[in-house]
Parts: structure tokens; sequence; C-alpha cells
């Protein structure tokens, strides 16, 4: 294999695979601050895009921050933080960076999902005694989860594609192969790192697109049960 | 508004038709020499330099600067579409001869000459120099009693700072310890580097040697008497429409500028924040090339 070309050479040269920089860390640190940041990020949006979605307080909000994310720029945004907080925490400035693109889809699809909520349900929820938080917590979360998810999907695809930035300021994740590979003009490598980021955005986004349909699925199945 | 928007419209539509024409209208005396500059500051000054030396000579220019990195201006300059553009013999002679192993300024000078493609010419080299270099802190130069690239043998958990690719360089790594027996561990700091060195993430750092910050932050450059790196210094690039006249200016402008005068010139760049053609403007007054 070794012999195919300057593909074969290069899959084949010392640390293209293994070290600090060879693919296997590099995919490792690219998977772990995307991560990092869908989670940071899930742990503000989803709270708060079920909050406006029940209440109906402060929608603006979930429009605003979409409009608003598509303005501000990531690297500029990243850069930003690093100068603001310092290279020592440049860690948290990525994840800070990637979580604020992944708030607004995230925000969305909790919120869109607890609103389009038929409202004969969350009547009878209450009419059955239900506190607020059983009626969030049962009621609203499970037929939000879909559209929950599917704003989960979304902000992976663009956190996933975005990741690539940070060895920009000096961390790893496969943009790591993309940027060095353009300075040292060894475009197999560049070709290599943006296939496995392909390849890994598009087996996520499948993988959650599965899990968006077994929580739709799972909403649709007592319906069946009423038919025959 | 609508009509100002209009004419807005019509006037770029001119520009267009504009700029088109006189690519091919005009006759060869009057076409301009097109300057280019890389997409870095302290290029553009240099470049300014020549534009404006230029003009006072009564030519005619066309500045097209910020153009990116190598892989955009190198095939622009081949085709023919800039005839002067301010390079660094080492770094251009690795983007034509990336096994090139000179390393010393004149050998790299003679063989950049050689492998530049037909049509293009380097002019005289400047003393100025804008090259990589190996940076520690102060306080950790007098710790280890640093003074030269050597002096780094006997200190133990060196972490080298620089962007992504010098981990693969002949001078990265791997030439530290072949020529100088220095081991030392590598981290990608990308646009961080100085301020990783500075915040002690990184203990020595790649940074080029015109840059302000190693005057700013008070840095101490290693000295490298084997050389490791390969010099670069100032060249113009030229093409043939530029006149043996016209050369003769560049050339004195080169010979001019001494490398702590390229230092100078980006410490005003980035301490007072002025214009590449104000800095230049400037410089050339004080050296008695204009009025």
């Amino acid at each position: 294999m070794c012999d195919f070309g300057e593909l074969g050479a290069w899959l084949c040269a010392e640390g293209t695979w293994t070290g600090q920089y060879g693919l296997g860390n590099l995919l490792v640190e690219h998977l772990l601050l995307s991560v990092v940041a869908l989670l940071v990020a899930a742990l503000i949006a989803i709270p708060l895009g079920i909050y406006i979605g029940h209440t109906g307080r402060g929608s603006f909000l979930v429009i605003g921050l979409g409009s608003l994310s598509r303005a501000i720029p990531t690297m500029g945004l990243l850069f930003a933080l690093v100068l603001l907080l310092g290279v020592q925490f440049r860690e948290l400035s990525v994840v800070l960076a990637l979580a604020l693109i992944a708030l607004p889809p995230l925000i969305a699809g909790a919120y869109s999902g607890v609103t389009t909520i038929a409202p004969g349900i969350r009547d009878s929820a209450t009419a059955q005694g239900m506190t607020t938080w059983q009626l969030v917590r049962h009621v609203e979360l499970p037929l939000a989860s879909p559209s929950l998810i599917g704003g989960f999907r979304i902000a992976f695809i663009q956190v996933v594609s975005t990741v690539v930035l940070a060895p920009l300021v000096g961390l790893g994740g496969l943009g790591f192969g993309i940027i060095q590979g353009l300075a040292l003009r060894n475009f197999v490598q560049v070709t290599v790192s943006a296939v496995v980021i392909i390849v890994i955005t598009i087996a996520g986004e499948q993988l959650i697109g599965l899990g968006q349909r077994r929580a739709e699925a799972r909403l649709v199945a007592p319906k069946r049960l009423e038919k025959p | 508004m609508k009509l100002t928007r209009i004419t807005a419209i019509a006037l770029s539509i001119g520009a267009v038709l504009g700029v088109a024409g006189c690519a091919t209208a005009s006759t060869p005396s009057a076409e301009p020499i097109v300057i280019g500059s890389q997409a870095y500051y302290s290029n553009e000054i240099i470049a300014e330099t020549y534009a404006q030396v230029l003009e006072d000579a009564g030519y005619t220019v066309d500045r097209q600067f910020s153009l990116g990195q190598r892989d955009v201006y190198v095939p622009a300059l081949e085709a023919g579409e800039i005839d002067l553009f301010p390079e660094y013999t080492g770094n251009l002679l690795q983007f034509f001869v990336p096994d090139a192993t000179q390393t010393a300024a004149d050998d790299v000078y003679a063989a950049l000459a050689k492998s530049l493609p037909a049509g293009l010419t380097a002019l005289a080299m400047s003393p100025a120099t804008d090259q990589d270099s190996y940076n520690v802190t102060k306080e950790f130069a007098s710790k280890n009693n640093l003074e030269s690239i050597a002096d780094l043998a006997k200190v133990d958990g060196l972490i080298l700072g620089g962007a992504p690719e010098l981990a693969e360089r002949p001078y990265g790594p791997t030439g530290l310890l072949e020529k100088y027996g220095v081991t030392v561990s590598f981290q990608a700091t990308g646009d961080t580097t100085v301020d990783s060195l500075v915040a002690g993430i990184v203990n020595m750092a790649n940074v080029y040697s015109a840059d302000p910050r190693i005057q700013q932050l008070e840095l101490v450059t290693l000295s490298d008497p084997k050389g490791l790196f390969l010099a670069s210094n100032v060249v113009p690039i030229a093409s043939d429409k530029v006149t043996a006249d016209a050369r003769k200016l560049i050339d004195a402008v080169s010979a001019a500028m001494s490398a702590q005068d390229l230092v100078a010139l980006n410490v005003r760049s980035v301490d007072e924040k002025l214009s590449a053609a104000v800095i230049a403007r400037e410089w050339l007054v004080s050296e008695g090339f204009i009025k």
C-alpha cells in the first residue's frame, strides 16, 4: 500500500497515525472539543428553550439569537476570547466560541418543540393535577424531544466543522492536518484530514438523525394501539 | 437615495470596464509598473517604499497589495500580472526548491537567482532580514545562561512553540537535534506563539526576526552559529518590464534598508498604527530618497 503514490507514502509515514499530532490523537481531540462545547451549550440552551416555550416569555430571544449567531464571525470571536481570557485559557476560549454557535439551533429546537404541542394535551395534563414540573418533565419534554434532537443535529454539524479553527490558537483537532498541510503544501495530508472531518460530520449527523426518528416513532406508537 | 445607489452601480461598472480597457489598450511605455505585496504589514511597507521611489522618479505605479501568501501571488508573478514584489530570499528559495540545503545569505541568494522561473529576476538583496529565529524570554535566558542555540543542549524539558508546519521544517525539532544536539518537544501554538512563550506554555518560540514584539517584550533571540536557519534577506523580485533605470532606484532602496531599519518600521506600524504609505514616506525622506 505504501507504494501507492503520494497518498500511500503519506499514510505509511512516521507520525501520520500516532503521536501528539497523529491522526488518532487529532481525531480524539476534535471529538472531545466538539462534545464538550455541545454539552456546555445544551446545559444552557435546553432549559432556556423549554422555559421560553413553556411560558411564552422572551420568544424574541429565539429569533434574535438565531440571527445574531449568523452575524458573529466565529474566528474573530475565538481570537477575541483568547486575547480576553489569556492564552492559558485557550481550551475554554474554543469551547465558549463553539458553544455560542451551538446555542441558537439548540434553543430553537427546544422552543419550537414545546410551542407546537397541542394546547389540549397541556390542558388535560394540568386537569389531571400535574404540577408545572411534572408537566414539563412527563409531557412537554418527551413531546418536544424530536424537535430538540433536530436542533442538536444542526448544532453538531456546525460545531464539528468549526473546531477546524482550533489549531489557529494552538490546540489540536483535525484542522491541524489542514493548516499544517497547507503551509507545507502537502495536499495529500490536507485532503485526508478534510475527508475524515466530512466522514465524522456525516456519520454523527446520521446517528443523531436515527435518534430523532426513534424519538418520533416512540410518540406515534400509542396511536397504533388505538387502531386495530 | 435610489439615485445614489444607481450612480454607485454605474460607477463601479465604469470602473470595471475602465480597468479592463487599460489592460488591453495602453501602449507599453505608459503601462504602469504593477507592485504587489503579501498580506503582511511589514511586506506592504517595503512594497510602499518601492512604489514611492518609482513614483517620485516619474513612473506610473499600480499598487496590488495584500495578495495573500505565496501560493496565491507567485502564479500571478509568473504570469506577468505583477512586475515587482518584495520577497525574502530563504523563504522564496524554499518555495521553489523545497529541499534546498543552502543556509548562508549569499549562498541562498545565488541559489534563488538560479531557481527563479524565466522572466523573473532577483534584484540586489537588502541587508534587512525577516527570517525564522528562536527566542526565549529574558528570565529564561538569564536563568539558563543562554546566548546561542548551542547553549540549549544543557537545558532539559524544552518545549518549542511555533506554527504547525514547524514540526516538519528542516530547522524544526529534527534540525535542532542534528545540528546542535538539542532535544525539544514540539507544541503547535499557531498565531498565539509569542503569547504562549510569555505565558510559559512553551519556553522557546519561533518568531520572525523583524517582529516588533521581540523588542517590546524583551525577548532574547538566540544566535545561530551553525546556520540552522535559512537566511532570509529582503529581495525585490522583478519582471522584465522593470527597466534598468527603475532597477537602479530599487537597488538603492534595498541597500539603504538595514535590519534595524526594518524592525523600526514594523514597530511604527504596530505601535503608532500608521499606514504603510506614511511609514514608507517618512523613512524615504529620512534616507534622502525623496523630499
